[in-house]
């Protein structure tokens, strides 16, 4: 009897569970229940009210979402519609990934998803008003990525003007690309489309088909569903998908400095470091950050991603350092009025009226720069200069590109740089600006006389090393940049000799062993026959 | 038991006592500590099967067979015989091959990850904790400072991934983790949080924790508050001496 009724609750309980398996789509969260989670959860970022700002929400860029104008950036219904539920429970559950916001489908339930979607959507008007069903982008039938395909999508690139925000190779920096602003009246910069790991809703051709079809709300980027049927979709999403690599990089934390038996050219268009050149090796990839560690800090840097390759020859060492920058900046350069230049044609019905409350900001430029970090003199043991510019103890060696000029400096601590005498600067270098892209060579002897201030490079030794790279149209100088952690940099030596000869003999020693041994066997058992 | 041969038998308690080597031991032996054990292992069954005559031809015989062969054995035989005097050739040579071969990887850097806390930090308590009427409040307090500072790097849901967590090598603590904030005292946490990653101790270097000294950034108060907001918030109690 007491199985039946153990068995009869359990029926009872389970059942609403199995109801929520597939919930129908609009509704089946519970607005309280979503209270209770987003009191908890989302109201430091969101906000009490919905609005977009909770305590984090300052220092955040982009800033959380404001629920209460009722714009969703993600989403599969046409532009200007409001989301779907899964829409939202989409961007809850997987979060928008290069932002603040998580993934919680570790942390939060199926069913806690959907009540935080519904109590999300108590924040504003237009989900009330939204009684009809909404329509929703249907994806064709896929057309495969293929020389043709991206050519054609190219082609439709430059038709639909993207350049005019998305740079023309792509990388965020279009002419109109510093003065976007969003409809709160925030800056925003149209996305850097060769780095897809960034892009928040999904860096596949399927996620980009639908951004391009559904356009942003809330933001300069339109939908182009007006100008692209499903085959045409097919051919942009697979262009854009192409400006990426094919994979996202991995993160090997030692840079390994190949062995060259030329000079080290210092011009980075040199055959040398394209593909197939003595340094045509693949780049290294490291995560930027922005300095957070010390007084005063920086939480919105332009620069995330740099890529360095290093070669050596028997005198020298160089570097190929890459980054992404939306603008080049030089110190004095005036710096463009977010929401002045914006056409207004183009962005249609989002264009709005910008926020004249904001406070002055500085008007002109500081210059782009990049410094390549070492220890001055290589520590003993474990210990490390500490990774934001050295500590009182021990100091850094910084090679330095500042806006086209070389100098080298150590460093005490994040605000106690010293330059070395202009005289005596031993890095050379070369390389700018080109579409969104820096690139830029430095290189300097293995070995230098000033043993105290200047890293010594030796081969088959690791060195560590770091980076710190500044965006002048961003306000970033003094402590104000992006930072990297300590890597490693090894001058790979020559496999030795050894590699070589031991192995071999090892193999034929033990096979020699096993034969004798085998050969007595049989002997011995001959002789007692 | 009898049925099994005797090197069936040796054959089995090399490799239990290899398993057990590898997976019974906690925290897990070093490779080379295995290597050695098991060389000893090896010549204690040696030793063994050789004290009696009757074990040794037990135990070497069909080991002998296999190595010398018979005139007039099968095809499948031969082949494994072939196959062994290459296979283990092979495994020494690369053996060898991987033992000569420089290594890339980087310089392994061992480091006391809850070192002692210095002696003007050891016994301090929240003064936050016993204030039962205001906790809520505190708490809150403590909610903002972290969603303005700290969720950078130790993320919105305090598990460590944080926008800037993946550009810090080491990663930025997982509160969340059962082996964190759980285990420690409070004042460890107000000492951690108030000199950061540099104000680390000797045996703790490299300093390669990006931890701030938060106590030129937040007032003593909102280091205490921040706390309260963490054990608050994963549901974990301060570990105690009690």
């Amino acid at each position: 009897m007491r199985t039946i009724l153990s068995l009869f609750f359990f029926l009872i309980l389970a059942l609403p569970a199995f109801a929520d398996e597939k919930p129908a789509s609009g509704g089946s969260g519970n607005v309280e229940a979503g209270k209770v989670i987003y009191d908890k959860r989302c109201i430091f970022c969101h906000g009490k009210e919905g609005a977009g700002d909770g305590p984090a929400s300052e220092r955040f860029s982009p800033k959380p979402r404001d629920f209460t104008m009722g714009l969703f950036k993600y989403r599969t219904t046409p532009n200007g519609m409001m989301p779907t539920d899964d829409d939202l429970f989409k961007v809850v559950s997987h979060g928008l990934p290069g932002t603040g916001m998580p993934a919680w489908d570790d942390v939060l339930s199926e069913q806690d998803r959907r009540d935080v979607v519904a109590y999300i959507k108590t924040f504003s008007e237009r989900f009330a008003k939204q009684t009809e069903p909404l329509p929703v982008v249907a994806i064709g039938a896929e057309i495969p990525s293929s020389p043709e395909s991206i050519e054609k999508g190219r082609e439709l690139f430059q038709k639909l003007e993207c350049f005019k925000c998305h740079g023309n190779e792509g990388r965020g920096n279009g002419p109109s690309a510093l003065t976007l602003t969003d409809d709160k009246g925030d800056p925003i910069l149209p996305r850097n489309l060769t780095l897809n790991w960034h892009f928040r809703g999904g860096g596949e051709a399927k996620d980009i088909y639908m951004r391009i079809n559904t356009g942003l709300n809330g933001t300069p980027m339109p939908s182009f569903t007006d100008s692209l049927d499903n085959e045409k979709s097919w051919h942009l999403a697979n262009y854009v998908r192409s400006l990426s690599p094919a994979t996202r990089p991995a993160m090997d934390v030692v840079i390994k400095s190949k062995k060259v038996t030329g000079a080290i050219p210092t011009d980075p268009a040199d055959p040398f470091w394209q593909a197939g050149g003595e340094g045509g090796q693949d780049a290294n990839w490291f995560p930027m950050v922005g300095q957070v560690v010390r007084h005063e800090r920086h939480f919105t840097p332009t620069v995330r991603d740099i890529f360095v390759k290093s070669v050596f020859n028997q005198d020298e060492i160089g570097f190929l350092i890459s980054w992404n920058d939306p603008s080049e900046s030089k110190e004095g350069d005036p710096l463009p009025t977010p929401g002045g230049a914006v056409e207004e044609d183009l962005f249609g019905s989002f264009g709005q009226e910008e926020d004249s409350s904001k406070a002055a900001a500085p008007t002109t430029a500081s210059d782009d720069a990049i410094s390549v970090q070492f220890p001055s003199v290589k520590p003993e043991g474990f210990k490390k200069p500490f990774f934001v510019r050295g500590d009182d103890k021990l100091s850094v060696n910084l090679w330095n590109w500042t806006a086209g000029k070389l100098s080298e400096s150590n460093s005490n601590g994040i605000d106690k740089e010293t330059m070395q005498a202009q005289e005596g600067v031993a890095i050379q270098g070369a390389g700018g600006y080109k579409e969104g892209q820096y690139q830029i060579v430095l290189k300097r002897s293995l070995l230098s006389d000033d043993k105290v201030n200047d890293t010594q490079f030796e081969v088959g030794k690791f060195t560590s090393i770091a980076f710190q790279a500044r965006d002048g149209h961003n306000g970033e100088t003094g402590t104000k940049m992006s930072i990297s952690h300590w890597y490693f940099v090894l001058l790979e030596p020559e496999t030795p000799k050894e590699v070589f000869i031991y192995p071999p003999l090892v193999f034929l020693a033990v096979l020699g062993f096993e034969l004798i041994l085998r050969w007595r066997l049989r002997k011995s058992n001959d002789s007692k026959k | 038991m009898g049925r099994i041969p005797l090197i069936g038998k040796v054959g089995i308690i090399w490799v239990l006592m290899y398993l057990a080597l590898k997976f019974l031991v906690s925290p897990p032996l070093p490779s080379s500590v295995i290597f050695m054990y098991m060389s000893l292992v090896t010549v204690c069954v040696l030793l063994y099967v050789s004290v009696f005559q009757d074990d040794a031809d037990a135990f070497f015989g069909p080991i002998k067979r296999f190595i010398a062969g018979d005139d007039n054995e099968g095809g499948l035989r031969k082949l494994s015989r072939v196959v062994v005097f290459i296979a283990i050739p092979l495994f020494f040579g690369f053996r060898s091959y991987n033992s000569n071969m420089p290594s890339f990887e980087p310089p392994i850097q061992q480091r006391v990850i809850h070192p002692a806390p210095p002696t003007q930090f050891v016994g301090l308590y929240n003064p936050y904790r016993e204030d039962k009427e205001h906790f809520a409040e505190n708490v809150a307090a403590g909610g903002k400072i972290f969603f303005e500072n700290c969720v950078f790097c130790h993320g919105d849901k305090l598990d460590g991934n944080g926008i800037f967590a993946d550009g810090f090598n080491l990663r930025p603590a997982n509160f969340t983790d059962p082996t964190t904030i759980s285990m420690l005292q409070e004042a460890f946490l107000f000492w951690r949080i108030s000199k950061g990653g540099i104000g680390l101790p000797e045996e703790s270097t490299p300093w390669d924790s990006a931890m701030p000294r938060w106590e030129a950034m937040l007032s003593e108060e909102d280091r205490w508050k921040v706390i309260l907001f963490l054990y608050d918030y994963t549901g974990y109690a301060p570990r105690t001496w009690e």
